[in-house]
């Protein structure tokens, strides 16, 4: 079930990549992140990619979601484009 | 049928991905089955021309598949006709639908299976050592990949088959709750593509015509107590 934290990240992964939008993003994550974490069903995610030769890691722990957001225009646009 | 099947496992995503296909479809396959430290170019150069079928799970990009520690397996324009002519190739990796996948199919390939742009998911970390445990998370994206394989293996076409893996995603997506995994579950489901002849399927091998008949065993006369 979305939560209204979601619906925020994705309006936030809609913008350009600039600092301000990432930074946008990284918080819409943290806070998403809180409510999902509070229903207490969580171990260790990683998010992970078979990407070759790319300029985010291949494994981003779901907590750690937020810094790459922050400082990573490559890695904020792929979460746009998979959150949508 | 003979398969190439190549399993890359040196990352957390690699050995997530190799470790469904160790678990549900290596047991099913005749060698040659390349994993870990065989996951390179000349392995893979001697044993696939004599394949029917190549899977093959590592990371990629748009022109190139590559192997364990990211050594390069199959790159556009570097690589001969022969290892990929009338073979069907599933390649699970990110965006080799967009350059490489034309190519393998310009260069003979009946058909091939791939993905448009990154290939995304959620695995459990803690799970790192059994991979194919984690159905939770991990599960949720590759099981429609197994299950699209052993369809394929089991004589399915190309579009047959293809189908199952998005049914698959779209099965699993309706049923998601955390919105992370769905939307990964959307976007792979998105950018999986098929390229080449879609009714192609797995020949089916001849039996062997042996020179003579096999005559059944006698019966086995028991002593009379």
């Amino acid at each position: 079930m979305a939560n209204a934290e979601w619906e925020k990240l994705k309006e936030a992964l809609k913008k350009p990549a600039t600092p301000e939008a990432m930074a946008e993003a990284a918080q819409a994550f943290k806070k998403y992140q809180a409510v999902e974490l509070a229903k207490g069903k969580r171990s260790r995610p990683t998010i992970v990619t078979l990407g070759y030769k790319k300029t985010y890691p291949n494994a981003v722990p779901v907590d750690k979601i937020p810094d790459e957001l922050a400082k990573n225009p490559e890695f904020f646009k792929l979460i746009g484009r998979i959150i949508k | 049928m003979p398969t190439v099947l190549a399993m890359s496992d040196f990352d957390l995503a690699t050995r997530s991905a190799s470790g469904f296909l160790l678990r549900y479809i290596a047991p099913r396959v005749e060698p040659v089955q390349l994993l870990g430290m065989l996951v390179r170019r000349l392995p893979f150069q001697l044993s696939a021309p004599q394949s029917d079928i190549i899977i093959g799970a590592g990371h990629g990009s748009e022109d190139t598949f590559t192997g364990q520690n990211e050594a390069v397996i199959l790159e556009v324009g570097k690589y001969d006709p022969k290892e990929v002519r009338g073979k069907m190739i599933k390649l699970l990796s990110c965006q080799t639908g967009v350059e490489l996948g034309p190519d393998l199919v310009k260069n003979g390939a009946t058909c091939v299976l791939a993905y448009v742009d990154d290939y995304v998911w959620v695995c459990d970390a803690d799970l790192a050592s059994t991979p194919w445990a984690d159905k939770k998370f991990a599960g949720k994206c590759l099981m429609p990949v197994i299950d699209e394989l052993n369809a394929l293996l089991d004589g399915k076409s190309a579009r047959e088959a293809l189908d199952i893996e998005l049914e698959g995603y779209s099965r699993n997506a309706e049923v998601e709750e955390d919105e992370l995994v769905k939307a990964c579950i959307e976007f792979n489901r998105s950018n999986a593509i098929l390229l080449g002849d879609g009714g192609a399927s797995i020949r089916a091998r001849p039996s062997l015509a042996l020179p003579f008949r096999l005559i059944p065993p006698p019966p086995l006369l028991m002593p009379v107590a």
